[in-house]
């Protein structure tokens, strides 16, 4: 499953996220949570959680999986204050 | 004694009348009814106007989410305007942060966005029905930092909470004091303006407010009195100046969005500015680039119709003669001549109108080629706002002035002191004509005004704001006209100007010359290559049996415009989001393969494209080839090729390596660091890294090195928020070394080239960096070829050569002549330019003889002391978190010479290193053009002329003799004589265009 979740955060849901200059990468999955590492405009979202909660949704449905999703935001040093 | 802060717990007067202004902001809609009805559908866009559906239509309801990342949505729904709405104007309302195109009942009512929240449904209701249907097309965007409008920060991200629609009732009077008290307040919070005067209406606001009981609102119109009695009628104060209002909205075609969603982006900004003039006719405003109206006829013929009427009536404008609004440091001579040309056309096509100004308020610094090129493509006014406002070290000394081009050419120009995108409050506005600095010789001032970057534009609460100006004796006296009224009115026959002579430098976004260099690559190599295919079937048309209806006029134009639309200032410089440049790599690739077919032909002879001759050493590509230069194989060789002609080439087989010697590194005779090397031209000692420590030139019998010369640098680069735009001047400081793997050596040698190897890694093994030079037997040429796999941050790497020269100038191709950049500190302005654009070559000389750099595509250089510093590669992360991480390979030639760059021909030798030879049978007549560079060949846009652009480059005067009778054209292709000329004289750098008809270049 670890693939598989991989493949999908790589082909499904980061190039939705780039759309909008954001950047999603993926760390791990193991016992249904699901790490990812967000930089770009996401590292600074305020509203982040809803797009987790989206991503928990489009994995819900195309991957049958109930997930909690770990993030990682990494900042660039001139929004790391 | 320990510090103590005190805390003000008490609210000030000032702070009083801001709280009860956001009570009235908040209380401007009288009455609402909520629309239950709607549903929504989920979509990615995919292409212009295509959409990968996501759902079926659902209900919507207030408080859920909606929009997903990079999603679009269809909205639709009907509603009914309650019976006791039906009096006056009733309002379709809805707060979001995304971009929405409203239908009511079918027509494009309007456009809701961050900066606007609502349409007036009156115009779109059926009589007598107070039913209506909604159909909204809405796409998020997320923009980040730059967001102009406050209001609108917390709603930003990728998705959204839907607020709910509404059918509205605005409260009149609240609305008049809503914008009473915007304008009041903002001069009253205003350093720009006088301090009794703020004090004077912070206690008559006061006063006005108190008119008002804040549970009913009831005073309202009390207090509206209450301002014009006591506030606009009062004329104890006085300010000074003159401010011209021109209403516009920039739009990017591609920066934190694709392309793709520029269509809607553009319909919907010239959908809300159209309906604005139907709320108030007296509005004007500027829209530019001919690109957005040839997308607007397409996907929305039925608002394009209307905008043709708006254009009529002059409310809505076309402004910027150019195609798009270009970066105008990087893209060629010819590029910029087509932005025009293809601009202007479609102008003249769609409008009947020829555009006499270049409206380019956000492009990173102008060349010095520009104003020739504007004057010969009907443009005189030329307008960019960044010189004055973003410039790090030194003030930009004019607004209004006339700007003399590399040839002489003077356009007028106007640099408005203020940035391009304003909401017209009157703080900006005393702003502007505080800091204009020509106040006694330059007429009024331009203020912009509009929201923009990616388009919205103009609001209504601007426009009101605009109608109250003139009842306050403190602004600036303000008049709204258009763009083309301010440039004439002002500039038009202005003697008292005064001149610029130089290139537009902006003293900032330096790093843009060289962030994400494969589209740097590529735009050189297509640029090349148009010019390659439009000659080849200008030729191909003598050899046809149908002339010129054979010349694939319409094929070479989309390609050209294909490659001009990539040439946008925030895509071919390289400052955009991640799917941004992907786009432009398959644009170019298409480019390249639709290209390639129009070349296409059998055969074996190579043929030398340039109307000069070709005696430098060349890579040809073959697929047996032993060298592999770029990933392609081939052989190196002199092919002898007069002007505008072909031959059979081959390998000589030659794999005689006598010519050179090798001692030193990975010698057995010397266990040094160090590889000597010997040719018939030089004696070399390399350093193992590949740097040279001496270049000992056996022609000239002189050393070229002093210090550093080929040596790599990487450098911290961390210019912080603007992380692709710029490089800082202090960008030294910190520097890394690279770790060598393999010092530089012997990999392969025949009888007319040595290549020599070295392998370098950067800290941490990130990068691995190959740099391999080329000796040859015949030339003096050195080429170095870079073969970088490259995954860094915040780092730059540049190329440093110091020069045993002694010269305080670096002369730089600019593609239509060069200019000259002091290499020397002494002023702030020359510290300024410590990085700047160049073109095909940059050389360094003295009396006797200097050292160039040709190169393909690399555009940053470093002016230094003893020479220059090529910018090779950035890895920046905004926008682009990926910027250039990949696989590199590119060259460039050293170039040591005698005499100056004019006298040893570097630029002829620049174009034979940039320009391939192309494989065709053609033969091609007697086309002599004497030292003029032939530019460009084409037929003519109406199909009557074969046109010649030809370009002087080295600053020369004289008459050459044409090949055949024509007429001197302008660059838009119109014919400026009478009578056909059989010789046209020439001036240094001058470019000129002739049409020769198609019939006499048939027959001769």
């Amino acid at each position: 499953m670890v693939h598989f979740m991989e493949d999908y955060i790589c082909n499904n849901v980061a190039p939705r996220i780039r759309g909008d200059g954001g950047w999603v990468e993926f760390v791990s999955y193991e016992d249904g949570q699901l790490t990812l590492i967000f930089r770009g405009e996401c590292s600074k979202c305020m509203i982040l959680d809803r797009c987790m909660d989206w991503i928990c949704q489009e994995v819900k449905r195309d991957l049958k999986e109930e997930i909690i999703i770990k993030p990682l935001r990494i900042k660039p040093f001139f929004w790391d204050n | 004694m320990a510090f103590v802060e005190v805390i003000r717990r008490s609210m000030r007067p000032e702070e009083w009348t801001d709280l009860r202004y956001a009570w009235v902001k908040r209380s401007l809609t009288g009455r609402q009814h909520e629309i239950t009805d709607l549903e929504i559908r989920d979509a990615v866009q995919v292409g212009e106007n295509e959409y990968e559906f996501l759902s079926d239509y659902r209900p919507l309801r207030k408080g859920e989410m909606y929009f997903t990342p990079d999603g679009t949505v269809f909205i639709r729904g009907k509603a009914a305007i309650p019976e006791d709405f039906r009096k006056g104007e009733i309002w379709f309302t809805l707060h979001t942060a995304a971009e929405m195109m409203v239908k009511i009942n079918g027509r494009y009512a309007g456009g809701i966005d961050p900066n606007r929240d609502r349409i007036l449904l009156n115009p779109w209701l059926e009589e007598g029905s107070y039913g209506f249907t909604i159909e909204i097309e809405g796409y998020n965007r997320s923009k980040p930092d730059d967001e102009r409008n406050p209001d609108s920060m917390h709603l930003r991200g990728c998705r959204q909470i839907f607020d709910g629609a509404y059918v509205s009732v605005i409260n009149q009077d609240l609305q008049d004091l809503y914008y009473d008290l915007t304008l009041l307040l903002d001069i009253a919070k205003s350093p720009h303006f006088d301090e009794d005067y703020r004090q004077f209406l912070n206690r008559e606001l006061d006063q006005a407010l108190n008119k008002i009981d804040f549970d009913t609102f009831e005073g309202a119109g009390e207090a509206v009195k209450y301002i014009e009695e006591h506030i606009y009628q009062n004329q104890d104060f006085h300010s000074s100046g003159n401010v011209a209002l021109v209403g516009h909205s920039h739009l990017d075609i591609a920066y934190y969005w694709r392309r793709i969603h520029v269509v809607q982006k553009n319909a919907r900004t010239i959908l809300i500015q159209m309906r604005l003039m139907d709320q108030y006719p007296e509005f004007k405003y500027a829209h530019t680039q001919p690109y957005t109206y040839e997308l607007l006829a397409k996907y929305y013929p039925e608002l394009f119709a209307e905008l043709k009427e708006k254009i009529k009536a002059g409310q809505f404008e076309p402004v910027g003669a150019m195609y798009v609004e270009p970066d105008c440091n990087v893209p060629s001579a010819e590029s910029l001549i087509r932005q025009c040309l293809y601009g202007q056309h479609y102008y003249r096509e769609a409008f009947g109108i020829t555009v006499d100004n270049a409206w380019l308020p956000d492009v990173f610094g102008n060349s010095w080629i520009l104003p020739q090129i504007l004057k010969k493509s009907g443009v005189d006014y030329f307008v960019s706002n960044k010189m004055s406002t973003w410039n790090d070290t030194n003030r930009f000394p004019h607004n209004h002035f006339l700007w003399k081009g590399i040839d002489g050419s003077k356009v007028y120009a106007c640099v408005p002191p203020t940035h391009f995108i304003t909401w017209n409050m009157p703080s900006q506005i005393q702003e502007n004509w505080d800091a204009y600095q020509d106040k006694e010789t330059g007429g009024q001032t331009l203020s912009m005004f509009g929201y923009g970057d990616g388009g919205s534009g103009v609001t209504e609460e601007m426009l009101e704001l605009m109608k109250r100006f003139d009842k306050l004796s403190i602004m600036p006296k303000t008049e709204h006209m258009r763009a083309d009224e301010f440039l004439h009115r002002n500039l038009k026959d202005n003697e008292q100007l005064e001149t610029w002579d130089g290139e537009l430098y902006l003293e900032m976004h330096r790093g843009t010359f060289t962030t994400k260099s494969n589209l740097k690559a590529a735009n050189r190599r297509l640029e090349f290559k148009l010019r390659n295919a439009e000659l080849l079937w200008t030729l191909r048309m003598r050899e046809g049996k149908d002339t010129s209806r054979d010349y694939p006029r319409e094929e070479l134009r989309d390609c050209y415009k294909k490659l001009l639309l990539n040439q946008f200032h925030d895509i071919l410089p390289g400052s955009h989001i991640n799917p941004v440049y992907q786009d432009a790599m398959r644009d170019y690739e298409e480019l390249e393969s639709r290209l390639d077919v129009l070349m296409e032909e059998g055969g074996e002879r190579y043929f030398n494209t340039l109307n000069q001759k070709r005696d430098e050493v060349s890579f040809i590509p073959w697929a047996e080839g032993p060298v592999t230069r770029k990933g392609i194989r081939g052989y190196y060789a002199n092919p002898e090729l007069e002007a505008l002609s072909g031959k059979a080439l081959c390998w000589d087989g030659d794999t005689d390596t006598s010519w050179f010697h090798t001692e030193g590194l990975h010698a057995e005779k010397l266990h040094t660091e160090k590889l000597y090397v010997e040719t018939p031209v030089y004696r070399i000692c390399f350093h193992e890294d590949g740097s040279i420590e001496s270049l000992f030139d056996k022609r000239l019998d002189r050393e070229w090195t002093d210090g550093n010369f080929n040596k790599l640098h990487l450098y911290q680069d961390t210019p912080g928020m603007y992380d692709a735009w710029d490089i800082l001047p202090n960008y030294k400081d910190v520097e890394y070394a690279f770790t060598v793997e393999e010092g530089i050596h012997l990999t392969y040698g025949d009888g007319s080239v040595a290549e020599f190897t070295a392998s370098l890694k950067t800290p941490k093994g990130k990068s691995t960096w190959k740099m391999i030079v080329r000796l040859f037997k015949d030339s003096p040429a050195i080429e170095v070829e870079h073969r970088v796999d490259w995954d860094e941050k915040h780092k730059m790497v540049k190329a440093e050569f110091s020069c045993n020269v002694l010269s305080r100038e670096l002369v730089c191709d600019t593609s239509a002549g060069y200019i000259r950049r002091e290499t020397h500190k002494n002023t702030s302005w020359q510290k300024a330019r410590f990085e700047v654009c160049h073109h095909k070559w940059c050389d360094f000389a003295e009396k006797g003889g200097g050292v160039a750099i040709i190169n393909e595509g690399k555009y940053g250089v470093g002016v230094e002391e003893k020479g220059m510093s090529l910018s090779l590669m950035r890895s920046n992360i905004r926008p682009d978190i990926m910027s250039d991480i990949g696989h590199h390979a590119f060259c460039y030639v050293i170039l040591p010479h005698r005499g100056d760059a004019v006298e040893a021909e570097i630029n002829r030798k620049a174009f034979a290193y940039n320009i391939p030879l192309v494989k065709t049978e053609i033969d091609c007549p007697r086309l002599d053009f004497g030292p003029l560079y032939l530019q460009a060949a084409k037929l003519s846009e109406n199909g009557e002329y074969v046109v010649f652009r030809l370009s002087e480059q080295d600053g020369r005067r004289g008459t050459v003799k044409l090949p055949y009778r024509g007429y001197l054209m302008n660059m838009l292709e119109d014919v400026e004589g009478e009578e056909p000329v059989e010789s046209i004289s020439y001036k240094p750098f001058e470019i000129l265009t002739v049409g020769v008809p198609v019939g006499e270049y048939m027959k001769a």
